[in-house]
């Protein structure tokens, strides 16, 4: 018998090989456009987690999405280091018509990457499209627009149904601005991918994608907020690494010269010995809390969530979990928000004992002797993923234990988390806002009993605290808005509505030794590379 | 042979759909849906219904199935909710990564494997026979991810002998871009193979002990053949078989690995699609993902029967 069985074993190996090569058709960068830079170019390389998902900025709703689009779509105000709006495609903003009416006075020397102005049109055009098709989560910001006007190429009013005091900070910071020349053609624009040919008026432009692997902008050789009319830097290029640890890596290796994303506390003593990288810290526009569930007939006592926010040692958990990388808070408003937290409270101090004495004297009982008192046992929800705020339930079971309060640990994974909550089933939430730009949309989402952001994750329906909410909504007065949003804080402070855990400082880590310059904003919505911030960063040299 | 061909397809096509009627069920027996993740900030309960009703998710579930069904016939996977663009563009933009990395790890199993293997049946109770079961041992408590990082720390940032992820340079072009391109793989296929190559060699081992205590091994030894043909001729052709089998099989394991193995090395593949898409209950992504994927690994089983048939000619009976 011939022998074909080495034969047959080199032809099926060669086949195999051929089909892996020959069907893989790997696009060897067969990417759009031409991406080389010359050796006189600056290329600034930044980490990001996740691929783009959506180019249109008017849908998306992806944080790292907003790392490309905010540098290419303006907005009309930034938010700077304080947390405070600044100025960006608008020079100024005012309030006409006791507050009916809000204007913008846009600059006149941004322009779009093909050449034409950006004007009040497209600004227009821009809130225009978002509520006709409810687009993001800007639609929300523009509820109290009735209509939009562009009387000249500088200003835009728009004209409210009633008085909303932030309203021009909202919109301001969240609204991306498209060219209407451009969007106007695409027909059903929530349909609109946005994929190619990008036109921006940010300090640079997507030019090239391969996706999975890098995004590619370019310098816009126009962008008025650079020292220089334009960024010193001529191109950025961002890459995708979807494990933190390997963006580190690739930090330490060179590869990259900036995390978008902020270095996990645990981690950031890794770059201690390497000269190169540096770690800039900003506060955080979120933080950390326990909410409680006002449908449970003994969370709804005042005494009893007194009792448990005296039961968390929030001092020990920062130094803890956060390795001392955050701040304490008393109410509901960040100490970011300077102009607007009311420094007179102090936050529950921590004394379990003291927590047991209050509870005894609002009658609660431990009938059999087993330290918990009798009614006393709650669950606390929280988002497995989120490896801090697990840590700080199991350290608040411990410390409530003290209290004669016994809970139980329920933190789940992600979704089966937020339908729980979104259902109101749970009796502690244990979670963490992830950015409030302004302390009035914080208050009126998560108090107000309409639950118009559906975040009320106490399920309150006080009418006290919808009159005070919307009484400080309409007011236009500044120093009178402020006064109102402090007596919020007190309010909820000591109804113990919730009790505030940390703010977290995020640390942004980058080659010092390459670039310099960089001017963070509060949060890791944007962090380092706001459009602000890309365009102030000059090469070491 | 063409009727075990013909049966062979009928079973993989009976396998694909059973692969996705569960993924699509077993998705939205997930708690919430792709809105219960948009809570930060602003979105209404209005914009939520507003959004499942352009998802399509507001109809009852067999409307949805018999509709998903229906346009997968004519090739069409849909329209990822987050990324506005055909699904089937989407994976097949990061399949081809997918399978590279994937048959790169296979190849070089099956390659690294058969000789060890061998070696390890033919020197039974020896060094080289404890060597391999103490690596083959060990291999089975390796994890992907863990195995992953050691390499990139060590061979990676230590070294600096190869990239921190990626796939490839994307500056390279002609020549470059291929060396960049294999640059870029040895870490994540040594990672895949690592965790393969154990189970492997230690079955090809086994069955080989087994084989050269036959009959037939024996009369070709008093034919006067050499150990070398009894081993690699007769041997192994028998031996070879059922750890064929058990490849087809493990190219499951080899996909589902390539999911931990692409995020830790940030290779573009289908693998870390399907971690996004799980992230963002991008449904239509997820499910697309995963019936590529079957679909893949059914072919290849078939193909690795089809192999077998043709090493094994008992088979086409």
């Amino acid at each position: 018998m011939k022998d074909t069985f080495k034969g047959r074993l080199r032809l099926a190996v060669a086949l195999g090989v051929t089909a892996v090569l020959g069907l893989s058709g790997c696009g060897l960068n067969e990417e759009n456009g031409s991406s080389s830079s010359s050796s006189s170019d600056t290329v600034l390389r930044i980490g990001t987690t996740t691929d783009v998902s959506n180019f249109n900025p008017l849908q998306s709703l992806s944080k790292t999405d907003s790392w490309i689009l905010n540098a290419m779509y303006p907005h009309l105000l930034r938010i700077d280091e304080n947390a405070e709006k600044a100025p960006e495609l608008a020079k100024e903003y005012r309030y006409e018509d006791d507050g009916k009416t809000a204007v913008f006075v846009l600059r006149d020397d941004f322009k779009w990457t093909d050449g034409k102005p950006v004007v009040a049109e497209d600004v227009k055009f821009s809130a225009e499209t978002i509520m006709k098709y409810k687009l993001g989560n800007v639609a929300a910001k523009l509820t109290w627009v009735e209509s939009v006007e562009a009387p000249d190429a500088t200003t835009v009013k728009f004209a409210l149904s009633q008085p909303y005091a932030p309203f021009a900070e909202g919109v301001g910071f969240w609204m991306p601005i498209v060219p209407k020349h451009v969007f106007e053609q695409a027909g059903d624009l929530s349909k609109f991918a946005n994929d190619s040919n990008w036109v921006g008026a940010g300090p640079f432009v997507l030019e090239s994608v391969t996706k999975g692997q890098r995004y590619v902008m370019k310098r816009n050789e126009h962008y008025p907020l650079a020292p220089e009319g334009k960024a010193a830097v001529s191109q950025i290029e961002y890459r995708v690494y979807p494990d933190v640890n390997t963006m580190m890596l690739a930090l330490r290796n060179g590869d990259i010269d900036l995390m978008g994303t902020p270095v996990p506390v645990s981690a950031a003593k890794t770059f201690a010995n390497d000269d190169k990288i540096e770690l800039k810290k900003v506060g955080a526009l979120g933080f950390a809390h326990l909410t409680y569930n006002m449908k449970n007939e003994y969370l709804a006592d005042q005494e009893v969530r007194q009792a448990l926010s005296m039961a968390v040692d929030t001092k020990s958990i920062i130094a803890a979990v956060l390795q001392g990388e955050g701040q304490q808070m008393a109410g509901p408003i960040s100490p970011i928000f300077a102009e607007y937290d009311n420094t007179e409270l102090q936050p529950y101090a921590f004394d379990p004992a003291g927590a047991k004495a209050k509870l005894t004297a609002a009658g609660y009982k431990d009938a059999n002797n087993d330290g918990f008192f009798d009614e006393l046992n709650f669950g606390v929800a929280c988002d497995q993923s989120n490896a801090n705020i697990t840590r700080v339930v199991q350290l608040f079971r411990e410390s409530a234990a003290e209290a004669g309060i016994k809970l139980e640990n329920e933190c789940v994974e992600r979704n089966t988390f937020l339908t729980r909550v979104k259902n109101g089933e749970y009796d502690i939430d244990a979670t963490q806002w992830g950015v409030f730009d302004n302390p009035m949309d914080q208050l009126r989402s998560t108090y107000l009993s309409s639950n118009p952001g559906g975040i009320n994750y106490n399920l309150l329906e006080s009418d006290e605290m919808d009159a005070l909410i919307n009484d400080a909504a309409a007011t236009t007065d500044p120093e009178a808005f402020k006064t109102k949003i402090k007596n919020l804080d007190k309010v909820v402070h000591e109804q113990a509505y919730l009790t505030p855990l940390y703010v977290e400082n995020f640390q942004f880590a980058y080659n010092a030794d390459k670039f310099t310059g960089f001017v963070p904003s509060p949060s890791d919505l944007l962090g380092m590379v706001t459009a602000y911030s890309l365009a102030q960063v000059t090469p070491v040299k | 042979m063409l009727r075990f061909v013909v049966s062979r397809a009928l079973k993989a096509v009976l396998t694909v759909w059973i692969a996705i009627t569960s993924t699509f069920f077993l998705l939205r027996l997930l708690p919430g849906d792709p809105t219960t993740l948009m809570v930060e900030g602003d979105m209404t309960p209005e914009m939520q219904a507003a959004l499942l009703k352009t998802y399509g998710l507001d109809r009852p579930l067999w409307e949805q199935y018999v509709s998903y069904l229906r346009e997968l016939v004519q090739g069409n996977l849909g329209i990822s909710f987050r990324q506005i663009q055909p699904v089937t563009e989407i994976i097949l933009d990061r399949l081809p990564w997918t399978l590279l990395l994937a048959g790169a790890a296979f190849v070089l199993t099956v390659a690294v494997g058969i000789p060890i293997g061998v070696t390890a049946a033919v020197n039974r109770g020896k060094w080289p026979d404890r060597a391999l079961q103490g690596f083959g041992i060990s291999a089975n408590a390796l994890f992907v991810p863990s195995v992953a990082i050691l390499l990139l720390v060590f061979f990676g940032a230590q070294l600096g002998w190869f990239p921190i992820g990626g796939a490839i340079d994307p500056d390279s072009r002609g020549v470059a871009a291929y060396l960049s391109l294999a640059h870029h793989l040895v870490l994540p296929v040594l990672s895949l193979v690592l965790v393969q190559l154990g189970p492997y060699a230690l079955t090809l081992r086994t069955n080989m002990i087994e084989v050269l205590g036959e009959d037939y091994i024996r009369a070709a030894q008093a034919r006067g053949l050499s150990a070398r043909r009894r081993v690699w001729k007769h041997g192994l052709r028998n031996a070879i078989l059922p750890a064929l089998t058990l490849m087809g099989l493990q190219l499951g394991t080899l996909v589902g690995g390539a999911v931990l193995t692409e995020t830790v090395f940030a290779y573009p593949g289908v693998g870390r699609l399907i971690y996004e898409a799980v992230g963002q209950q991008d449904y239509p992504v997820i499910q697309g993902a995963f019936i590529m994927l079957a679909v893949t690994v059914v072919i290849a089983n078939a193909m690795t029967d089809m192999l077998y048939a043709v090493l094994n000619p008992r088979i086409r009976l």
